[in-house]
């Protein structure tokens, strides 16, 4: 077998000139005059929902209203008392199949393309993935306008996995039809407070 | 003489509706790729910006690949070097030995397919499982992919339809899309539950941290990281990028330029193995390093695979994937194919009119068609020149270089308008085949120039 050695040498042997690296931070990222109003209307664009939770508003009524049906609710938020168990205490990520329902907490929201940040703060990253819809809660605050923006905000936590959501699950692989619910969440809502 | 790939172009011609039909769906996203550049006033900025960053990077490849592979070691990652796809594959077997593996979800992989992986895999007993849905559908049919972003473009939803309801036991004669994609998702999920190392491939390596960055929409990457315990991740070694905040700039042109998605639903950065689990890197030269010391071609290392040059290129859209003999079509194809071996692949150099919309396209601003163009002056020393075509251009070689002669010809250029078809279209004409020709002016640029019709602009 090939070692580290061998090939970083082959690459030395084979690179004749050296270009400089750019400055990034020349490049300007586009700025909205509402970057939250533009994360809710790309949200949407994306095939997901966003919105923002009215002072009046209660999560849980939320989650109820909208959500009628879900019978599985996971979420290891504390505000969240309509989840029916929290995906922490489940040993094998295997158990969490079935799950119709998961709230989950996000990090930052990019305005440009809808997607959110979601550094792993669950046990098993399963989670975000296998349940049949997905609530993301995030702080109003927290919307940036591009990806070098948020780039420049991400953390990654313990768990050593992070990753942008933008919107629900879907494939076009049949005749280019877009199909919601490939694998993943068949929607997707962003509740902002 | 007619190449493989105009051969194989006039049986996908022969199928004019789903000619058609591939033509204008690609042509769609091309549209909808524009779209999504035009929305952003900085487009033109990021794509020098990828391009500035990659060449930086391809060339000191050395230097980065030594910190990301200490980095990723550093957050528990097993790393490997593989020179060629033979130890690429003998390494992945060897892991799933180790670990008495039987089952192996993979998500798309470009690399894997240049590799051979899975018919290696499956004659050494490994179930393997591709788990994009383009993929699956080919695996279940036995094909091979015929673009790198969507894998079955070639496919009608009535193939699928009847394939699903062969192997996956679907509802006779159902073929919408919403069905048939249920019925996968509930197929894979059952493969996702069941397997014991997902593989995935790599669209980022970050330098500075290490981490492995996957991109798809359907999230098969994840639910196949995410089930088992054991990530195996195939990466080019070109797939570096050196920090965080250099990923931004490629992470907003992908999805852009590939499907003219603001982002792709998923994009997944992996760092450290699951608890109690496994990750490991194989890092994958087969050929890369020579390219790096090829100037000509140097550019192709800057590649993202989004896809993009083939869906803006006129030959691919109207001749589908097939027709080129190299697993990877369209423009970057042609090059890819002809730096693996230019014997074997020359046929594809024919499939590019030189109309440059590729280079315009690629957001890593690779100089395809000038490469094409290149590989077609040298085709002679593979002993590949099309001899009606040398005739051809040694013809226009001796017009060119005697200008009277060059105008006179011209002057009756337009005669070809009033000529048969039979005789424009003829059997030494191919060019014909599957071409209209142009319409010669009435009168040429010179001669309308020389009397003054052109008027230059004030
Ligand atoms: S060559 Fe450019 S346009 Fe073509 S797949 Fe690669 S990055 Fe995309």
């Amino acid at each position: 077998m090939s070692n580290k050695k061998d090939i970083l040498y082959s690459l030395q042997r084979n690179i004749s000139e050296r270009y400089d690296m750019p400055d990034i931070d020349l490049l300007e990222g586009i700025v909205y005059p509402d970057p939250l109003e533009k994360f809710i209307e790309v949200s949407k664009a994306v095939g997901g929902d966003a919105l923002v939770l009215k002072p009046e508003e209660d999560i849980n009524e939320f989650i109820k209203t909208h959500y009628p049906e879900a019978k599985t609710i996971a979420s290891n938020l504390r505000e969240i008392e309509v989840a029916t168990f929290n995906p922490d205490e489940v040993e094998d990520p295997h158990s969490l199949n079935g799950t119709d329902l998961a709230i989950v907490q996000g990090e930052i929201g990019v305005a440009e393309n809808g997607c959110v940040w979601i550094p792993q703060n669950v046990k098993h990253k399963g989670i975000y993935f296998i349940a049949e819809y997905l609530v993301i809660v995030l702080d109003k605050t927290k919307v940036v306008n591009n990806m070098h923006e948020a780039y420049r905000q991400i953390n990654f936590g313990e768990k050593g996995f992070g990753v942008f959501i933008s919107g629900p699950s879907k494939t076009a692989d049949i005749e280019q039809a877009l199909v919601v619910g490939a694998h993943g969440a068949k929607g997707v809502t962003v509740i902002l407070k | 003489m007619s190449t493989k790939h105009t051969k194989a172009a006039e049986r996908f011609l022969s199928d004019k509706q789903q000619e058609t039909w591939h033509n204008e769906t690609l042509w769609f996203v091309r549209e909808k790729r524009d779209r999504m550049a035009f929305s952003l006033p900085e487009w033109e900025d990021l794509r020098e910006m990828a391009n500035k960053i990659k060449m930086h990077t391809i060339t000191h490849l050395d230097k980065y690949l030594d910190q990301f592979s200490e980095k990723a070691e550093a957050n528990g990652v097993i790393v490997h070097w593989a020179k060629d796809a033979a130890e690429h594959n003998q390494i992945v077997l060897d892991i799933l030995h180790g670990l008495n593996a039987k089952k192996m979800v993979k998500s798309k992989s470009m690399l894997t397919e240049e590799c051979h992986l899975n018919d290696f895999l499956i004659s050494h007993g490994i179930d393997v499982i591709e788990s994009d849905l383009g993929e699956r559908i080919l695996q279940l049919k036995g094909e091979m992919p015929s673009h790198i972003v969507l894998p079955a473009i070639h496919l009608k939803r009535q193939q699928v339809g009847e394939l699903f309801e062969d192997k996956l036991h679907t509802e006779k004669g159902n073929s919408d899309p919403t069905y048939l994609t249920r019925a996968a998702r509930q197929h894979l999920r059952n493969e996702f539950l069941t397997a014991d190392v997902g593989m995935t491939g790599c669209n980022f390596g970050v330098a500075e941290t290490g981490d492995v960055v996957v991109c798809t929409n359907e999230g098969n990457a994840d639910m196949g990281t995410s089930m088992p315990k054991v990530h195996i991740v195939s990466m080019g070694l070109e797939k570096i990028v050196p920090t965080v905040q250099s990923l931004g700039v490629f992470t907003r042109l992908l999805a852009r330029s590939a499907t003219g998605q603001p982002s792709t639903t998923y994009t997944s950065h992996f760092r450290k193995p699951v608890d109690g689990g496994q990750m490991h890197y194989i890092i994958v030269d087969n050929g890369r390093s020579d390219i790096l010391g090829n100037k000509e071609h140097i550019q192709t290392l800057k590649c993202i695979r989004c896809g993009a040059c083939m869906n803006t290129c006129p030959v691919y859209r109207r001749s589908g994937g097939f027709s080129y003999t190299y697993f990877i079509p369209g423009p970057i194809g042609i090059n890819l194919g002809m730096l693996r071996h230019p014997k074997e692949y020359s046929d594809n150099v024919s499939a590019c009119s030189l109309c440059y919309s590729c280079n315009n396209v690629c957001p890593v601003k690779i100089d395809l068609a000038d490469q094409i163009y290149r590989w077609r002056q040298n085709l002679d020393s593979y002993g590949k020149a099309d001899p009606l075509k040398k005739t051809m251009s040694a013809g226009l070689k001796f017009l060119f270089e005697r200008p009277g002669l060059y105008n006179f010809a011209l002057k009756f250029a337009p005669l070809v308008n009033h000529m048969p078809h039979f005789m424009v279209y003829n059997g030494l004409n191919e060019w014909g085949k599957g071409r209209e020709l142009p319409r010669f002016a009435k009168e040429s640029f010179t001669s309308m120039w020389k009397s003054g019709k052109v008027k230059p602009k004030k």
